[in-house]
């Protein structure tokens, strides 16, 4: 068995992409306070260690660099190494969070022994820029308990007792309180336990202690869990002639869904982003990915899809002597609530997604938008530009009509100006509306005017700006403005320059 | 001030004719809480400055601001009407209801409303219903904020002619438009408009700070509130002028305010005092009562007869309170200490009239005038006719008993706790605006626990940079600001320790009543500045921890000595207990046990009674300020001349020297030598306290030290008094209260003279209580002598408890072995169960009543405590873990290895229902286990977890185990310190025991360390401070290197260089490096919440860092008299 730590997962791994060597620590929230999950070499010779609050620890060395964990990374990279470590065996297990168990008895050989097996595998690591620790010993208990705690070395089986018996009782993979319930009735080493009175420990501390032991001592089987590919939802179909036709691989994509439709369902699923990977008869992949809005799994709405996306595609649709196997994958899946049929709203809805995607698969997902609504009684900032398929819902409108109403604020117009634009007005000092205005360069006699609405200046934010007074104007020609003046007469006193005037947008 | 009272008069009312176009009616303050963001005090004056003609407060369902802004006009003199009022706000959907009462009754009918809503709901909550105002509306002028026609339909129908509905110009856009629907709706319904701005704020300014509570109201950040923030600020006090110009199309709307202002003619001063009957069984009225039981007193106090200069006091003392018609509550207080004498409750009174010759005689206090040499003014002035000022004083343990006597026998429409609020204060203000800006909750940790004691209460820049912030940042300055600007806000009302008020009529008619967070607890709205400001009479019920240790202690005298004392019947004036406090032995003693007092005691080596007066009063922040300690210390020693600034200032000084310490003669001084009236003098003092926030206190300087000049006193002179009496404001020290203290400082310091081991004892089961923890007071009685056994579950009861042993006399510490004749002690303490850490008073005391009653007999092993008492095998792991199996012949980890085998299926008889035996349970054994050879525990490690489970160690000090390493690193013992001479350089060390950063010692950390030998006393100024922040802050034992200083006896070690030897601990076992020998006054632990803004400045600043130079410890009681309630100085603080 080997056991390998790699001790510095995380700061190693941020390390193979920054330039800096200043002292780095990898923090996290823990509760209610942001500690230091990780830290690298540099920075434990500062005395810096896991579990220590940034705050305190900026206090004594502001210097030092911090980055948020990332826990997926951290596990991806495991992966990969865990991967990579198949070339010596392939029983291969994960030690989460940050090392991994190789049983490599029957392998060895292959590298000449253990030990060129071991030099090989820290030459690699080495050069990879890893900080490890590795032991190798009979049982996974001695072979962990020798990496973590300082043993690292190569241990024929049946030393075990030799190893473990001054390794501190942490070192068994046990339970925290469990350890410090020992510490406290002065058992504190591996060897302190092992000629105990089994029964009166067992009383005290469980079972697990024993078990840990003897498996530890190799008295007890271990066994190791190597690693399972991801199920992920994939349904594929081999033909036994070829097909060629846009015709059919619509028809194949389709039962394909179907097929997946029944696993999605089963788990609660919907598909956020689908593969259509197509195998040519000469080997070529084409590979045609789609997302959608909303968690999916009706086959013809996925089937939809791919008739935009392969209309998109066209020319570069080029099945040469037709497709001999088609593999149709949910790359993303989300839960997806089970669909309720027949409420006329919900249907709706759905028809407005099934457009957004349709609109989407053809002209790109980041040409078509949906404005959202914001929580800001700034009229800019109340709306957001985003890629229609991120949205869900409707929008946020609902809340904001709901708020106007409520508050008996005036409506505003449909749509905005890209930006205010500056106006010439003249207007009744302090607060009435323009009597007459210029707006690129058409001169507007004002012959109604509502306002004003107050709104005032995002104090907190740089971009805040001076207060606005809104009117809503109707000119002699019966079109509908709205503008605002831009500062306040009362804050003149505070050294703000004149108000000016600006057209935000215009009533239908 | 210029101006002649006439020349005033006719300004005045030319200035509210200009003015009287316009009243504002709808203005929240900030005690409508988290939506108004201005000071009441700040509303009246802004809105005088504005020109309205009037002002209308009415916060949210509470009345709790209307006194300020009743004050602010008064005291002030502003020119406009005030009308104070509610804004109802109603839980089932009507809009919200102004409501003014037009008169005392209508005022009644408005509290009692709020009382309905208030009690029917927990704390800080009031639920109201339309019913309930429908019910309650007689005498009220109604606003309606907003309603439909049946709601104004129903409301006029009940109100005729006094229901309004508002109309406001909130820039919201449909204004105009709005306001013409308006009209035609209360044209419709009959009622007139009325114009309101609805008013959160005095000035558009305050936005950010409205915002910024928005945001904490609704629990979210500045960033993500959006809609909830307000549109714009207009809802602010905005001129007359400009009101009607908003209003032009309803002028009428506009001359309504004033219309409503002339049916209202409430006003706040009508609240008079009512005293409750008090029970006069037998007598014809309560004075007569009051003189027969005072007599009945004096033959008691005088068996041979009563002098005859005390019967003149008296004489005089009971025409006085029949003339001011006194006597119910002299009865009242009467009453109270009898039922506390009665139930064997200890107390005392103190106060200027607790110090009458009357209440002496009634028992309420045991300082004999006499004795005190008091009262160089008579109790009670008439001329100010100032309610009488008694606060009593109970066990701290016990008073809830009284207070419930209190409620039972006047009921709770009759007797209410006073308010306190409960502000924004540095941390909880940076805490607040930090959340409301999305900071993360350690960032506003670091930034809140930079802030320590005094600096104002706010964050520096330096503690900015250091959490790695940016203070030159936009955002961080504005955090940094609207912190400052919301310290002082009030957050929420709580109740006061102890004020009660009691009315004759129905309380609920004065105040509103609420609900306290404690059960069977109900509290008014107002504060006892604001009820002292009506002249509304309370007495101050508290709690005294020293008075449950004294009783403890007398009680433990009788059981153990065979000596039966009371407060009144220990000896008197011995010179062994004036000897010993001389000597600064004072751990434990009331009062002087801080660090800044026994500093104080060797300079002033006091030698009677009213020396103990002026050593309890002279560390206060009032003298301190005025620079009056030098100078008495100086006459005091014969250095300098006893000299009076004037013959009429001879009568006032002569008791202290020429040196005014107390604040009565600051008092005194403004009226005699300043020409203040006795009320003036009284307004002067409360401006201190109540005015800070708003307008200054730059007119009553100038009068005073103008007057002082007239009246040919020194420049230099007149300005110190002022400071003085500036420095007495908050916490001013009365003479009164000091000699009350004074007499438990003595009885207290007799007790530790004479039996340190019942002192002891005593002292360790009143915890927690006083500046010491159990550590210390144990440290202590061994130095004096007194054997201290371990707490053990054969032996110990749930208190500490004395049994037979050495005499203390023969092993005393070389320290005190002056005292080898003083000292009586013949007992050994044994620690009480309570000291185990963890372990529940309901679990100790069944562990003590089942080996006493059950079986009667010892516990013969870990299986038999089990057995018998059914304790969770948890608890007695805590046991354990404390080591109290001692007499069953287990150590720690046996003891732990017993316990945890205990629980098991089958072990306890029970379980077995196939085997039930019927023979001797708790003898029996289950299964015989194999033995289990532990390895035995070292000892250090054996004090390490002393400290962790006990919190002391009674096998040897952490130190003696480090004591090699720190000998290889040059560190001597602390008790060489004594050995070596002031000015030389050296290297200690110890456990961190307390560190105190006074705010008015400009950042100097005061540091108390411990080793095996002594306990050594460290100053740590700015500078090193900074340096040195992480060790100060963080590390459990520390070396210091510094240069030792020594003055009559107390020796200090300034530090230039500290270490962090905390690991050294780790050494000796596991956590080793989280124990802690902290003290109960240790700040960095233990925060005192800011309760007192810093003021010094100018020439003052420089005295004081020059006195403190001298006596650093001195800063330490600037804040330390505004702590708990425990050592709470005096009536003005405002205790939390």
């Amino acid at each position: 068995m080997l056991s390998l730590w790699l001790r510095r997962l995380s700061t190693d791994r941020i390390a193979r992409s920054r330039n800096s060597s200043a002292p780095l620590v990898v923090t996290g929230r823990r509760g209610n306070a942001e500690i230091f999950v990780a830290v690298d070499d540099a920075a434990e010779r500062l005395g810096l260690s896991p579990g220590i609050a940034l705050a305190q620890a900026r206090a004594m060395h502001p210097g030092i660099d911090t980055m948020p964990e990332d826990a997926e990374a951290d596990a991806t990279l495991l992966e990969s190494v865990a991967d990579w470590c198949l070339r010596y065996t392939p029983l291969v297990a994960c030690d989460a969070p940050d090392g991994l168990l190789l049983d490599i008895s029957g392998c060895a050989h292959l590298y000449g022994g253990e030990r060129e097996l071991v030099a090989d595998l820290s030459g690699r690591l080495e050069n990879a820029g890893f900080g490890y620790s590795l032991a190798v010993a009979g049982t996974i208990g001695a072979a962990w308990a020798a990496a973590h705690y300082g043993k690292p070395a190569s241990h024929a089986c049946g030393e075990e007792r030799a190893i473990l018996e001054s390794l501190p009782l942490s070192a068994l993979r046990l339970q925290t309180v469990t350890v410090a319930g020992l510490a406290r009735v002065g058992l504190k080493q591996i060897g302190d336990i092992i000629d105990l009175p089994r029964a009166p420990l067992t009383a005290r501390f469980g079972s697990d202690v024993l078990r840990q032991l003897d498996r530890a001592l190799g008295h007890e089987h271990e066994p190791l869990n190597p690693r399972l590919p991801v199920a992920p939802y994939v349904a594929e179909q081999r033909f036994a002639e070829p097909i060629a036709r846009e015709e059919d691989v619509l028809a194949i994509t389709r039962r394909l869904a179907r097929r997946l439709q029944f696993a999605l369902e089963r788990r609660g699923d919907g598909a956020r982003r689908i593969e259509l990977a197509l195998f040519r008869t000469d080997g070529v992949v084409r590979r045609i990915a789609t997302g959608t809005s909303r968690p999916l799994r009706d086959p013809d709405d996925i089937r939809e899809l791919f008739v935009e996306r392969l209309a998109a595609l066209a020319d570069a649709f080029d099945p040469g002597f037709g497709f001999d196997m088609a593999r149709l994958s949910v790359v993303v899946a989300e839960p997806c609530p089970p669909e309720q049929i027949g409420i006329g709203g919900s249907e709706d809805a759905s028809k407005l997604c099934r457009f957004v995607d349709r609109l989407s698969a053809r002209l790109g997902p980041r040409r078509v938008h949906r404005l959202v609504a914001q929580d800001s009684h700034i009229p800019e900032l109340a709306e957001a530009v985003l890629p229609a398929q991120a949205v869900n819902g409707d929008a946020g409108w609902a809340g904001f009509r709901q708020y106007r109403k409520e508050t008996k604020l005036p409506p505003r117009p449909l749509r905005l100006l890209a930006r205010p634009e500056l106006i010439e007005a003249v207007a009744e000092v302090p607060d009435g509306p323009p009597l007459r205005f210029r707006w690129r360069r058409a001169l507007h006699e004002v012959i109604a005017a509502e306002g004003p609405e107050r709104i005032e200046g995002a104090w907190w934010s740089e971009h805040g700006g001076p207060a606005r007074d809104y009117f809503r104007v109707e000119d002699k020609s019966g079109l509908r403005f709205w503008l605002f003046r831009s500062g306040l007469y009362r804050d003149l006193a505070q050294g703000a320059g004149a108000p000016t005037w600006f057209l935000h947008g215009t009533f239908a | 001030m210029g101006h002649s009272h006439e020349d005033q008069a006719t300004d005045e009312s030319w200035k509210v004719c200009i003015r009287m176009r316009y009243l504002e009616f709808a203005v929240a303050s900030n005690f409508s809480f988290l939506r108004g963001a201005s000071h009441p005090e700040e509303l009246m004056v802004q809105a005088v400055h504005v020109g309205l003609g009037g002002l209308g407060l009415c916060d949210r369902n509470s009345v709790a601001g209307v006194v300020r802004a009743h004050l602010a006009k008064r005291e002030r003199n502003l020119p406009l009407r005030y009308h104070p009022g509610a804004r109802l706000v109603f839980a089932d959907g009507t809009p919200d209801i102004l409501a003014y009462p037009r008169n005392r009754a209508g005022w009644g009918r408005l509290t009692r409303l709020l009382t309905l809503g208030n009690l029917r709901t927990e704390k800080g909550a009031c639920t109201l219903y339309l019913e309930d105002l429908l019910a309650h509306a007689f005498g009220l002028e109604l606003i309606a904020m907003s309603g439909n026609a049946s709601l104004l339909a129903r409301l006029r129908e009940i109100a005729p002619h006094r229901v309004r509905l508002a109309a406001s110009m909130l820039y919201r856009g449909r204004d105009r438009a709005r306001l013409i629907r308006l009209k035609d709706h209360a044209r419709t319904a009959g009622v007139p408009l009325i114009t309101v701005n609805d008013v959160l704020y005095h000035h558009p300014d305050r936005r950010p700070l409205a915002d910024v509570l928005t945001c904490i109201r609704e629990k979210t950040t500045i960033d993500r509130a959006g809609r909830k923030l307000a549109i714009n600020a207009e809802r602010h006090l905005k001129p007359p002028e400009e009101m009607m110009r908003l209003f032009r199309d309803a002028p009428e709307a506009v001359e309504e305010t004033l219309a409503l202002s002339d049916e209202l003619s409430f006003s706040l001063d009508e609240l008079r005092y009512e005293y409750p009957d008090e029970q006069v069984n037998g007598f014809d009225n309560a004075q007569d009562a009051l003189a027969h039981f005072t007599y009945e007193g004096a033959a008691r106090r005088y068996p041979q007869g009563i002098p005859d200069k005390e019967r003149a006091n008296l004489e005089h003392e009971l025409q006085l309170i029949a003339q001011l018609q006194y006597a119910p509550y002299f009865l009242t207080v009467y009453d109270i200490v009898n039922f506390a004498r009665s139930k064997n409750i200890l107390c005392q009174g103190r106060g200027s009239a607790a110090n009458s010759a009357v209440c002496f005689c009634l028992g309420v206090t045991e300082v004999d005038p006499e004795r005190a040499d008091l009262l160089f003014e008579r109790f009670i002035s008439p001329e100010r006719r100032e309610p009488p000022d008694i606060d009593i004083d109970f066990e701290h343990e016990r008073r809830e008993e009284v207070i419930q006597y209190i409620y039972g026998k006047y009921g709770r429409e009759r007797a209410g706790i006073a308010a306190t609020v409960i502000s924004y204060r540095g941390r909880s203000a940076i805490r607040e605006v930090g959340k409301a800006f999305g900071l993360s909750e350690d960032t506003i940790g670091a930034l809140s626990s930079s802030i320590w004691g005094g600096a104002g209460g706010s964050v520096s820049k330096d503690a900015v940079t250091r959490t790695g912030l940016d203070p030159q940042s936009r955002r961080m300055r504005q955090i940094l600001s609207l912190a400052q600007e919301i310290n002082g806000f009030p957050r929420h009302l709580s109740q006061h320790v102890g004020g009660f008020v009691i009315t004759r009529s129905r309380l609920d008619e004065v105040i509103p009543i609420g609900n306290a967070a404690m059960d069977e607890r109900t509290f008014v709205e107002w504060d006892k500045d604001d009820l002292e400001a009506l002249g509304i009479l309370k007495i101050d019920v508290l709690g005294l921890g020293m008075l449950s240790c004294l009783r403890k202690a007398l009680d433990l005298v009788d059981e153990h000595y065979g000596e039966r004392y009371t407060l009144a019947t220990i000896e008197p004036e011995e010179p062994a207990v004036y000897r010993m406090l001389s000597r600064a032995d004072s751990l434990g003693v009331f009062q002087v046990e801080s660090r800044a007092q026994m500093t104080m005691l060797p300079r002033l080596a006091p030698r009677n009674f009213y020396d103990l007066v002026i050593e309890v009063a002279i560390v206060r922040p009032g003298p301190i300020q005025g620079d009056m300690v030098h100078p008495y210390l100086r006459r005091r020693r014969g250095q300098e001349p006893v000299t009076y600034p004037s013959k009429a200032l001879e009568a006032v000084l002569s008791k202290t020297l020429g040196v005014p310490l107390f604040q009565e003669q600051a008092m005194k001084i403004a009226i005699v030598a300043a020409g203040f009236t006795p009320s003036e003098a009284d307004r002067l003092r409360r401006a201190m306290a109540t005015f800070k926030r708003v307008g200054t206190i730059g007119t009553f300087q100038r009068k005073m030290i103008d007057g002082m000049l007239v009246n040919g006193y020194e420049r230099e002179f007149a300005e110190r008094c002022f400071q003085q009496i500036e420095g007495f404001g908050e916490y001013g020290f009365p003479e009164s209260h000091a000699a009350s203290f004074a007499l438990l400082v003595y009885a207290s310091a007799w007790l530790k003279c004479r039996y340190p081991d019942v002192f002891a004892a005593a002292l360790l089961n009143a915890q927690p209580m006083g500046f010491y923890a159990q550590a210390q007071i144990v440290r202590d009685a061994r130095e004096h002598g007194v054997e201290v056994r371990p707490p053990d579950v054969n032996h110990s009861s749930w208190d500490s408890t004395l049994e037979p042993g050495p005499h203390a006399a023969g092993r005393l510490h070389t320290l005190h072995h002056e005292m080898r004749d003083d000292i009586r002690t013949t007992h050994a303490v044994r620690l009480g169960l309570r000291e185990i850490k963890g372990l529940s008073e309901k679990d100790g005391k069944l562990i003590v009543e089942r080996r006493s009653s059950q079986i009667s007999v010892a516990y013969d092993s870990m299986r038999d405590v089990w057995l018998r008492t059914g304790l969770s095998p948890c608890v007695l792991e805590r046991l354990a873990d404390a080591d109290a199996f001692g007499s069953l012949g287990l150590a720690r980890r046996e003891a732990l290895w017993a316990a945890k085998a205990l629980g098991r299926v089958g072990d306890r008889d029970d379980d077995q229902p196939l085997f039930t035996s019927r023979g001797n349970t708790s003898a029996r054994i289950v299964s015989q286990e194999p033995d289990v050879r532990l390895p035995p525990m070292p000892i250090g490690e054996e004090v390490i977890n002393d400290y962790r489970f006990l919190h002391l160690s009674l096998r040897a000090h952490p130190a003696q185990f480090l004591r090699t390493d720190l000998d290889v690193r040059g560190i001597k013992q602390n008790d060489s310190l004594r050995r070596i001479p002031s000015g030389m350089r050296t290297r200690i060390s110890g456990l961190v025991t307390c560190r105190q950063r006074p705010g008015s010692a400009n950042g100097v950390v005061f540091m108390t360390i411990e080793d095996e030998t002594a306990v050594a006393n460290v100053i740590v100024w700015p500078k090193v401070f900074e340096r040195w922040r992480p060790i100060v802050l963080g590390a459990r034992y520390v070396t210091v290197f510094g240069v030792v200083q020594e003055e009559c006896g107390v020796i200090h070690v300034v530090a230039d260089q500290l270490e962090d030897l905390t690991h050294f601990l780790a050494r000796l076992a596991d956590h080793g490096a989280d124990i802690d020998g902290l003290a109960r006054c240790d700040e960095v632990r233990r925060p005192i919440e800011e309760q007192r803004e810093a003021r010094i400045a100018g020439g003052r600043h420089n005295r004081l860092v020059r006195l403190m130079r001298e006596i650093p410890e001195l800063a330490g009681d600037l804040d330390v008299s505004a702590r708990g309630s425990a050592h709470a100085p005096a009536r003005r603080a405002r205790i939390s």
